[in-house]
């Protein structure tokens, strides 16, 4: 892999590569890198151009602090460490995307601006990110109904050409991208944990290398399963996706309700949430705060899925989101 | 004023009266001042560490990190780090062997108290390594080193596929680190491939090739009798210490058997033996000079540093000029005047053909380590060979390929997985045969050496692309003199008894493969073990190794000579306690008699009964077509059994060949079980591929 000046500059900032847990300096959060991107804007800089700086022309060129340059100067030192890993994990066939790349997807660009993830690390065919397709989302505990709508929903994407988007998660992920792929579909999983990992089972290995399936993530590819970067990659899933499938959420808790209900408010996408008898209390309480339902079992033929999901969202529906304020 | 500053440290680490030899300030300059990226070839014991150590001296005075050296060699020579401790450099090596100073080195990193790090290519892939190591460089590397760097290019002779990882690092460093790769052996294709792959903003500083105190010369003695005689006569005319190269493991074994009997101070060196050898200490001796003559096979490379080698003798011929050069350069550092003599003899064509043969698995085996890993999510290493039909060399060979390419990654999981990636991959077989072309050509260009009638350093040089090769006025052939050919003939009739009776040893199995009985422990237990056994030769060899094969082969009759030459070793040097009380044989089922009928009159001449009580159940395919243990051992599984009465105490268990062991084990395991004494495995010879290198 190649990388342009200005990825190296964003990888050597923001990422964990070559850094201990306990080291004195931290890469920088989304929070820090915004504003740093605007200074580079001010000053008519680009982040490449920060390579290769002494901390005295940092301070100088950007107009900050003394404390401020050493650190961004110590972490852009790392060039050969991060050049040795990334070649590891290239070899691995793990690549990577910045907010510098004209590849990195256009959607989130569009839809997240800068809460978009400054680095992606992803395998396989990163031209399906952003593609036409719907997300599907839910709790890894799945009842028969919310089982046999995660594989209705991934099936008619493979079948109708539209890239299936998940977490690429136990449960629902994996049963709903597998109909999709097994239908000759494309997938595009959007996973919180351990990339390297995933990568390496038979199935996925399989779809990865076809060009069928890409896995991204925005988090380093070792990184272990934690609570914050489940919830963390949540956005990322809806703002890839034309639309979204609720199969099933816990109510007022857990990442499936946390990332669902950010969604009905960023309005990014419209939401659709499986509406049956026996649906867990999160589904009812997602329709009340404005989420379209999506009826189980789906009787309209599976090849008409966008355009019923179309159809459906153009329907005004009454802003019920406000009430729950009260 | 930078350069003065560097006079004065390169005085303080070698002496007030030193100065800059040719091309190193200039070396210095690109790296440490100009921040290029620059291609120093020179000659061995040019000096180039010291461009490492001045380079990272001034870098780090400026504020840069520490210089990584990446590098083939085991580790930095002690004297080195003490030359370099002289101007404040800490230098550290890491490498699998010093596991237990890891914790302190990381430590000294962390602290910024190392200046220069050793490391092999195979670690930048090391998970570890680069996840809990390379961090504390605080981030940053100040010069980036590439040893040895012709290994980047497969034109060159000794090319290593983790050299491609380096290029891929190289290419991905921003420009401002300086990178420097040192070699002494490039000739202009080679620095071309180097400057294409690690960028054209590379600068190459050549320096004159010749070696002004090497005096060289090449001997034809055919027969390997001739060559131990040769040395066992003319070793004794050199003063100082030198170096032996031998082709194969068993050669270095052999020859330092030879040289220890005839009274002199030699040692083998070699990679072989599952690493049992101490390579460092062996060196550490040798520099002291506590051996005089260190018998090695190429392991003993580059980076070997000992400035009063006074000769390098080659017991055989190396495969190419570059390689020769390369070993032969080992000689007279810092001697006024030392040898390098090429011998060579009839077995170099057979030994160089297997090695090009052998140097790429095959497509086949790159296909079934592929498909065993496809269907799983990480195979350890005796996994893999469980599942496929492949020798463990070459399935090593194979996955460190595959894993370069980008086809197979490897991870720690309690133990060493590989698992196959997402990357798409198939051979490159023209990167393959043009690899193969080039090594025979490289092949011819040394037969022609061999023959050659003019200058001998000015043909190396020629073929090395010297800028101003001439002759050098001391070769054999320039002074038309040199050592005789000839050899006493009473020196040859010992040579040839020695190896005649050169002891060959049949380890016992102690473990089955892994995967045979699954469900059932590995160790073998010690009741149903052998005892360790003795072969009479290695199959081929010039002693009885000729004979065996004869008798196998053509005369399907193993003669008298053989069953002398066992009863020899039965009662002479072997002469095993309990003496065996019977004799029993490996049956066969393409040749019934072959085997049985020596150890029959083996048995007659040794005065104890013969006893056929093993039999084959079946015909299995021929054992040397197992290329590895699990399979080997269970194409012997069920085709052996006994269904006589075994006679008491210790047998002697006789076959002709052994190569895996495993039908030894098999036959003794039985043996053992039904009841019998000591197993005292004996073969004719032992086949020798397996063991080459």
């Amino acid at each position: 892999m190649t990388l342009s000046l200005d990825s190296q500059a964003i990888v050597l900032l923001c990422s964990q590569i070559g850094l201990l847990s306990k080291s004195e300096f931290s890469p920088l959060t989304l929070r820090e890198w915004n504003p740093l991107t605007r200074k580079l804007i001010t000053a008519s800089m680009r982040p490449g151009d920060l390579i290769g700086l002494t901390p005295q022309e940092i301070e100088s060129q950007l107009a900050i602090g003394t404390k401020e340059s050493e650190r961004y100067f110590q972490l852009l030192q790392r060039s050969g460490m991060v050049a040795i890993e990334l070649e590891r994990l290239a070899s691995l066939g793990i690549q990577l995307l910045t907010r510098a790349d004209p590849e990195y997807p256009a959607r989130y660009r569009e839809r997240l601006r800068e809460s978009s993830p400054a680095m992606l690390f992803y395998a396989g065919e990163k031209a399906l990110l952003g593609q036409p397709g719907i997300a599907v989302v839910g709790s890894r505990h799945l009842d028969e109904a919310g089982q046999a709508c995660a594989e209705f929903v991934g099936n008619s994407c493979g079948l109708s050409g539209l890239v299936l988007y998940s977490g690429g998660a136990k449960g629902v992920d994996t049963i709903s991208m597998n109909a999709a792929l097994t239908s000759r579909g494309t997938a595009v999983g959007i996973v919180a944990d351990s990339l390297e990992k995933a990568i390496r089972s038979p199935e996925n290995r399989e779809a990865l290398s076809r060009g069928d399936l890409c896995l991204a993530t925005p988090y380093s590819p070792s990184a272990p399963f934690s609570v914050g970067t489940a919830m963390g990659r949540n956005k990322l899933i809806y703002t890839l996706a034309d639309y979204a499938i609720v199969v099933a959420s816990d109510a007022e808790k857990g990442g499936t309700w946390a990332g669902a209900t950010e969604a009905l408010r960023s309005k990014w996408i419209p939401i659709f949430v499986l509406d049956h008898i026996d649906m867990p209390e999160g589904n009812k309480m997602l329709i009340q705060r404005g989420a379209f339902q999506f009826p189980h079992p789906f009787v309209e033929d599976r090849l008409k899925l966008k355009t019923w999901l179309e159809e459906q969202s153009a329907k005004i529906k009454p802003d019920t989101s406000q009430l729950s304020l009260f | 004023m930078n350069r003065e500053h560097t006079l004065s440290l390169l005085r303080q680490m070698i002496g007030e009266d030193k100065d800059f030899r040719p091309g190193q300030w200039e070396a210095i300059e690109a790296v440490a001042i100009k921040k290029q990226r620059a291609l120093v070839v020179q000659r061995t014991g040019w000096g180039k560490s010291l461009v490492y150590f001045l380079a990272t001296k001034l870098l780090r005075e400026q504020g840069s990190g520490p210089t990584v050296l990446i590098s083939p060699l085991l580790s930095l020579m002690r004297n080195q780090i003490e030359m370099a401790g002289r101007i404040g450099i800490r230098a550290f090596t890491i490498n699998s062997a010093n596991k237990e100073e890891w914790a302190a080195i990381e430590e000294a990193l962390a602290k910024d108290e190392c200046d220069l790090m050793l490391i092999s290519p195979e670690r930048l892939n090391n998970e570890h390594f680069l996840k809990e190591v390379l961090p504390h460089i605080s981030g940053r590397i100040g010069l980036f080193v590439v040893d040895e760097a012709h290994c980047i290019s497969d034109w060159g002779h000794d090319f290593r596929p983790d050299y491609r990882r380096i290029v891929r690092i190289v290419q991905m460093l921003p420009k401002g680190v300086p990178v420097l790769g040192t070699t002494a052996t490039a000739n202009d294709r080679v620095v071309k491939d180097v400057q294409a792959q690690l960028g054209p903003g590379l600068t190459v500083l050549r320096g004159p090739l010749a070696r002004e105190s090497l005096r060289l010369q090449n001997i034809r003695l055919p027969s390997q009798s001739e060559r131990l005689a040769w040395l066992a006569e003319n070793l004794p005319k050199f003063k100082s210490s030198g170096i032996i190269y031998c082709m194969t493991i068993a050669d270095t074994e052999r020859v330092t058997g030879w040289l220890k009997q005839k009274g002199f101070s030699a040692e083998a060196y070699h990679a072989g033996d599952d690493g049992v050898m101490d390579r460092t200490a062996l060196e550490q001796a040798f520099l002291n000079n506590e051996i005089q003559i260190l018998v090695a096979t190429i392991a003993l490379g580059m980076g070997f540093d000992k400035p009063d080698v006074g000769f390098v003798i080659h017991f055989q011929r190396p495969g190419s000029v570059v390689a020769y050069y390369q070993q032969v350069g080992r000689a007279g550092r810092e001697l006024e005047k030392s040898y390098g003599i090429l011998l060579s003899g009839e077995e170099d064509d057979d030994i160089q053909n297997y090695f090009i043969a052998s140097a790429f698995p095959s497509t086949q085996v790159f296909q079934d380590v592929l498909k065993a890993l496809e269907k799983s999510d990480g195979l350890t290493v005796p996994e893999i060979l469980s599942r496929t039909n492949i020798s463990r060399s070459m399935a090593e060979k194979a996955l460190k390929l595959l894993e370069v390419d980008g086809a197979v990654g490897q991870t720690f999981d309690k133990k060493l997985l590989f698992f196959r990636t997402p990357n798409n991959w198939k051979p490159d077989v023209d990167r393959i045969n043009r690899v193969l072309d080039l090594r025979k050509s490289e092949l011819t260009q040394m037969q022609t050496y061999v023959d050659h009638r003019g200058c001998l350093m000015k043909f190396l040089l020629e073929e090395l692309d010297d800028p101003n090769p001439s002759s050098c006025g001391h070769c054999a052939n320039c002074q038309q003199k040199g050592f005789s050919a000839s050899v006493a003939p009473d020196l040859l009739i010992e040579a040839d008894n020695y190896l005649k009776r050169t002891q060959v040893f049949i380890r016992p199995h102690k473990q089955w493969p892994v995967g045979l009985f699954p469900d059932q422990k590995r160790n073998i237990p010690l009741e149903l073990q052998n005892t360790p056994g003795h072969s009479l030769c290695y199959y081929g060899d010039a002693g009885w190794g000729k004979l065996v094969r004869v008798g196998k082969y053509e005369e399907a009759h193993f003669s008298d000579e053989l069953v002398i030459a066992a009863f020899h070793l039965m009662r002479g040097f072997w002469n095993p306690e309990p003496f065996p009380a019977w004799v029993t044989s490996i049956p066969s089922a393409r040749h019934p008699n072959l085997v049985s009928d020596f150890a029959g009159r083996l048995a007659k001449l040794l005065g104890i009964p013969f006893h056929p009580v093993l039999r084959r159940t079946c015909k299995a395919p021929e054992q040397k077509t197992m290329q590895n243990s699990t399979m080997q051992a269970r194409n012997v599984i069920g085709t052996i059994s006994i269904d006589s009465y075994i006679p008491p105490g210790a047998v002697l268990l006789v076959d002709d060949i052994v190569d895996s062991g495993w039908t030894l084990t098999m036959a003794g395991y039985l043996l053992k079980q039904k009841g019998s004494g000591p197993v005292y495995p004996f073969t004719l010879a032992q086949a020798a591929g397996r063991n080459i290198g």
